[in-house]
């Protein structure tokens, strides 16, 4: 199978990572107001998991630090050569392993589903994707 | 190989490293998450024993059992009485195993208040979870994680704590429901309804079904067996 170029790769990263900035900056406004995200089919996990104490780190609500990791992924998506190679598949790596660890605390420990929570984990498993074949594909050639 | 080739190699080989750390993380992280004690973002007892319990029972506000049961055995607790947690803890399981979850008896919890006003936002925050469907598991862990009374635990943290601990799903509307005027006027009902039983103390019972006459006082009976006796006897 043909690997896409990494032109093509770089713009499908540039364009997931833009869409998660959309996604965590809406977890941290709704947030930051005393709410939660709105479950877009109804119901109350959105709340349920925006009242946990794993909602925040340090006192920080963890979607400011996922607005963070995202803006990075958009700079790594967006810059050439190896160290941004490298980078995004570092970032990518720690955010989906993140988001592993969330899903695991919604379903075993809050017992309740955010769907903002799930975009965000779906829009990191494809970051992750896009990251690993850039990097398996692409580093240590010329940008 | 030449240097580019060999560049290639020490950063796939640092990707790798990477790769497998982040494994090994997330594993740490789930692993020291999972052995975390009760409810996982909480330092209360006995979660876990409570949500097990009560597991598969049907509730709608402060009744536990199925609707259609033909005996209603009537609980008047204090949540800040100690009695009532004894009581919680070591008869009342008993019972909702032997007559409460086959379906031949349920038992509705009404607020007695009798120790001192901080009962009643403790009260009333049991009736707001109720109307989530988890009024008997905020009853019970209150009971398990209960203070001296009257001695200024009963703060909007604690019952937060609890109302998390319980599953409470929707803590927002939980919050508004237990300050409404109309659950804070369901306990002092309740409690005038004890009052007007003649009730003296707590936990009181009472049981109703097809072989009674209305509500019959059953007072404050020692062991399990009694109430078994009283709920048969009311079938």
């Amino acid at each position: 199978m043909k690997l896409p170029t990494e032109g093509t790769l770089r713009m499908i990263a540039t364009f997931v990572a833009a869409f998660g900035i959309g996604v965590a900056t809406y977890i941290a406004i709704a947030d930051s107001g005393g709410g939660s995200p709105v479950c877009l089919a109804g119901g109350s996990g959105c709340q349920t998991v925006a009242d946990s104490t794993y909602s925040h780190l340090l006192g920080v609500n963890i979607a400011v630090f996922g607005i963070l990791g995202y803006v990075l992924l958009l700079a790594a998506a967006l810059l050439r050569g190896d160290t941004a190679r490298m980078a995004g598949f570092g970032l990518s790596l720690v955010g989906f392993g993140y988001s592993v660890y969330l899903t695991y605390l919604e379903l075993f420990k809050i017992e309740a589903v955010c769907q903002w929570c799930v975009a965000s984990a779906v829009l990191m498993t494809v970051l992750i994707g896009l990251n690993a074949l850039r990097m398996l594909g692409y580093v240590g050639k010329p940008a | 190989m030449n240097a580019s080739e060999q560049r290639r190699k020490v950063l796939l080989q640092i990707g790798s490293a990477a790769v497998f750390l982040a494994i090994v993380a997330v594993a740490v992280l789930i692993v020291v998450s999972s052995n975390e004690t009760s409810g996982g973002d909480t330092n209360l007892e006995d979660v876990g024993l409570v949500k097990r319990e009560l597991q598969g029972i049907p509730q709608s506000a402060l009744v536990l059992g199925q609707s259609s049961a033909k005996v209603t055995l009537y609980e008047f607790g204090d949540p800040q009485c100690p009695v009532c947690k004894g009581f919680s803890e070591e008869i009342i399981p008993t019972v909702v195993e032997s007559k409460v979850r086959g379906g031949e008896a349920k038992i509705e919890f009404k607020n007695f208040i009798i120790i001192s006003q901080e009962s009643v936002p403790a009260g009333a925050a049991a009736i707001a979870a109720g109307e989530q469907g988890r009024g008997w598991n905020f009853i019970d862990l209150f009971y398990r994680n209960q203070g001296p009374e009257a001695s200024g635990y009963v703060t909007d943290e604690f019952l937060t704590e609890i109302a998390r601990g319980a599953g409470v799903p929707d803590i927002a509307t939980w919050n508004k429901a237990r300050e409404s005027a109309a659950i804070l006027g369901e306990v002092k009902r309740t409690t005038e309804e004890a009052q007007q039983l003649e009730l003296t103390g707590t936990p009181s019972f009472a049981v109703e079904g097809p072989g009674t006459q209305g509500i019959e006082s059953l007072g404050t009976p020692g062991s399990a067996e009694a109430l078994e006796e009283a709920i048969e006897g009311a079938a």
